[in-house]
């Protein structure tokens, strides 16, 4: 299907990014040595004003032209395959560009070939499952927001019954799920989640009628972990709450938004793009994966509907996760089933994490 | 279950809207033997102009009228290749499927992702609209389901009812007799191809006008498609289109409601099944010995006056 990938197509991957990290170990890191000032591309697989992942990045892409002053040079709808990939890449390293920033898992393999090919050319992939010397996967921890969002959509429930839109049933999409329902039993241990994974990452028409069947069932706060505005129209218009993902999405529900997890792709991307510049960019082996310490990922403000109580809890619960004091995934953790997946007093490693392929206790819903 | 009933009932019409007018669109291009796969670009491209009529603030209708005429225009190119030119009917079609998708993605672009107030159901009484299981089904819809259902009647009508689709039907089974009886094939495949390339139209303006209420790129996810498949169901009658397109939008308005449940059917068998409803419904049309002639026997090939 033509669009099937189009948004986020990365995060499918990122989940066997894991996988793929663990089995080929690379050489210890050195720095990297690019010939003379950066010039910076960006490389999206759709158009960069896609109201959700692109657009993150490409929020991104303006800070670090703001604050290197210098001008990025941007090509959009570049397919997910290695012959347009390397057609793209070959162009702009034959033009002197020394620093590429692509966008999607599915040129995981494309730029490992072409960092392999031009050793004095730094990489970076969003969600890309694959590194080298100078290529650098990075993704983030989103679980964390997203436990988060789901206290403050808890804390405004009045059925008890909340609801995530997710795309496909993969391991960053289940730990959004996940965390969403974790951080709602959080406020209200008894509180029912339903999952719904409309098995694309883009179908606005389908994601809005899972959102009415949501409210139908007396759903009242549905969370979006994808990035069309269809679900916060229709809770919007059922006077429901609604979480967003990706951007600030504020804007398609000006009543009922509770608060979005938002990408900060720049909180990654500048300071990293600076390193390449002063020769001391070491890639990490295994990819780059912030999180909340870091800003890459972060809560937009809340809105005035969580009450106070929980809006405290909520701000203290952040400021543990930042610290390193507790993660969304300390045990003990039950799946559905009852059976315990994280025991008492440990937690879960990034291994499990990009592997997640179980749904928690008090989630309603089915994987696969 | 009779609140999930009335939902899913509510919800049906709005997903078969959309299919119905598609496959009566191709029904009319097949009955005059013109094989058209460029539906999904088709609905891209009218669910683009619909969204911008409606952004630049013209009402629904307006919306839908621009939707129907932009499918016409996108086809313009598809039209002449292949009744001019009697270009191979299949490349050409996969032509249009590009046009349209790459057409709609390079004009839309300022208007994706910004919601308008689109089509609203008719207004009922509430007590009309509260009824269980066919209250939202009969008293939440807008015109254009009922609209969509009265075309597949008047289709019917057209095509089986006048001399003008008596002409159509004779093209699409054996041009050359049909040429030799004195119609004129290429005027009268260019008006089955124009009220097709209109209703195909209409049925993407509906997905982001009445639908989604929103426009974005991709939208169309495959619906152009089904609606080939759904021809062949209907074997190529109207008013069978309509039970193909409750059958197929029905499923599709199934899935997230029943996945809402927290049923446990996995997620890939639900998005299977209107697929397999396909090939269930082809076998048996195929194991019943009538149907056979059902396709039109000149279909998806180019007719021209010196070969015969």
């Amino acid at each position: 299907m033509m669009n099937f990938s189009k948004v986020r197509r990365g995060l499918m991957a990122a989940a066997l990014a894991g996988v793929a990290m663990a089995s080929a170990p690379l050489p210890a890191a050195h720095a990297v040595e690019i010939k003379g000032d950066a010039k910076i591309a960006f490389i999206y697989a759709a158009t960069a004003r896609d109201g959700g992942w692109n657009e993150a990045l490409d929020n991104a892409r303006m800070a670090v032209e703001a604050d290197l002053g210098v001008k990025v040079a941007v090509v959009e709808s570049i397919k997910e395959e290695a012959t347009a990939l390397k057609n793209a890449i070959d162009l702009f390293v034959g033009r002197g560009f020394n620093v590429i920033v692509a966008t999607g898992y599915g040129y995981s393999e494309g730029i490992l070939e072409a960092a392999k090919a031009n050793p004095e050319v730094a990489f970076m992939n969003a969600s890309g499952a694959t590194n080298h010397a100078n290529l650098e996967g990075f993704y983030v921890r989103t679980y964390q927001a997203w436990y988060l969002a789901g206290m403050a959509a808890a804390s405004t429930s009045k059925s008890g019954k909340i609801g995530i839109i997710g795309g496909f049933p993969v391991g960053v999409v289940n730990w959004d799920v996940n965390a969403f329902a974790l951080g709602a039993q959080a406020v209200n241990p008894d509180i029912e989640t339903t999952v719904v994974y409309t098995n694309s990452w883009w179908d606005p028409v389908k994601e809005g009628e899972v959102a009415e069947a949501m409210l139908d069932q007396g759903i009242d706060v549905i969370g979006n972990n994808l990035s069309s505005a269809a679900p916060f129209i229709a809770a919007e218009k059922r006077d429901a709450k609604s979480v967003g993902f990706q951007l600030d999405m504020s804007k398609h529900a000006p009543r009922g938004h509770l608060t979005s997890v938002m990408f900060n792709w720049d909180k990654h991307l500048v300071p990293t793009i600076k390193a390449i510049s002063d020769g001391s960019w070491q890639p990490n082996e295994w990819g780059a994966f912030p999180g909340m310490s870091d800003g890459v990922v972060s809560l937009s403000s809340l809105s005035d509907d969580i009450p106070a109580d929980v809006k405290a809890k909520i701000e203290a619960a952040a400021a543990k996760i930042m610290a390193g004091e507790m993660t969304p995934f300390d045990g003990p953790i039950l799946a559905q089933d009852g059976s315990v997946k994280v025991a008492e007093g440990a937690s879960m490693d990034d291994g499990a994490l990009w592997g997640m392929d179980f749904l928690v206790k008090g989630v309603k819903g089915t994987l696969n | 279950m009779i609140e999930f009933l009335t939902a899913w009932l509510g919800s049906l019409p709005g997903f078969m809207t959309p299919l119905l007018l598609a496959s009566l669109g191709l029904l009319f291009c097949e009955r005059a033997g013109v094989l058209n796969l460029g539906v999904e670009g088709v609905m891209a491209f009218s669910a683009m102009t619909g969204a911008i009529t409606a952004l630049a603030g013209y009402g629904p209708g307006a919306a839908m009228a621009l939707g129907a005429l932009a499918g016409l225009a996108v086809s313009i190119p598809f039209v002449i290749a292949v009744i001019v030119f009697r270009a191979p009917q299949i490349p050409a079609g996969l032509a249009l499927v590009a046009i349209g998708l790459g057409a709609s993605e390079a004009m839309g672009r300022d208007a994706a992702h910004k919601p308008f107030l689109g089509l609203q159901p008719i207004p009922w009484p509430e007590w009309l609209t509260d009824l269980p299981i066919i209250g939202r089904l009969l008293f939440e819809q807008d015109w254009m389901v009922i609209l969509s259902l009265l075309l597949a009647i008047v289709a019917t009508w057209g095509l089986f009812r006048t001399r003008h689709g008596l002409r159509l039907r004779a093209i699409g089974e054996d041009p050359a007799t049909a040429d030799a009886a004195g119609v004129d094939v290429q005027l009268y495949q260019f008006g089955a191809l124009m009220i097709g390339a209109l209703l195909i139209g209409l049925a993407g303006a509906y997905l982001s006008v009445a639908g989604s209420q929103i426009w974005t790129e991709g939208m169309v996810a495959g619906r152009g498609w089904i609606s080939l498949a759904l021809v062949v169901f209907a074997q190529w009658m109207p008013v069978r289109a309509i039970f193909g397109a409750v059958l197929f939008g029905g499923a599709e308005a199934l899935i997230p409601r029943l996945q809402a449940q927290g049923l446990e059917v996995p997620v890939y068998f639900l998005s299977m099944t209107p697929y397999l409803l396909t090939i269930g419904a082809l076998l048996l049309i195929s194991l019943s010995m009538r149907t056979s002639q059902a396709e039109p026997g000149f279909l998806g090939r180019a007719y021209t006056r010196q070969d015969r």
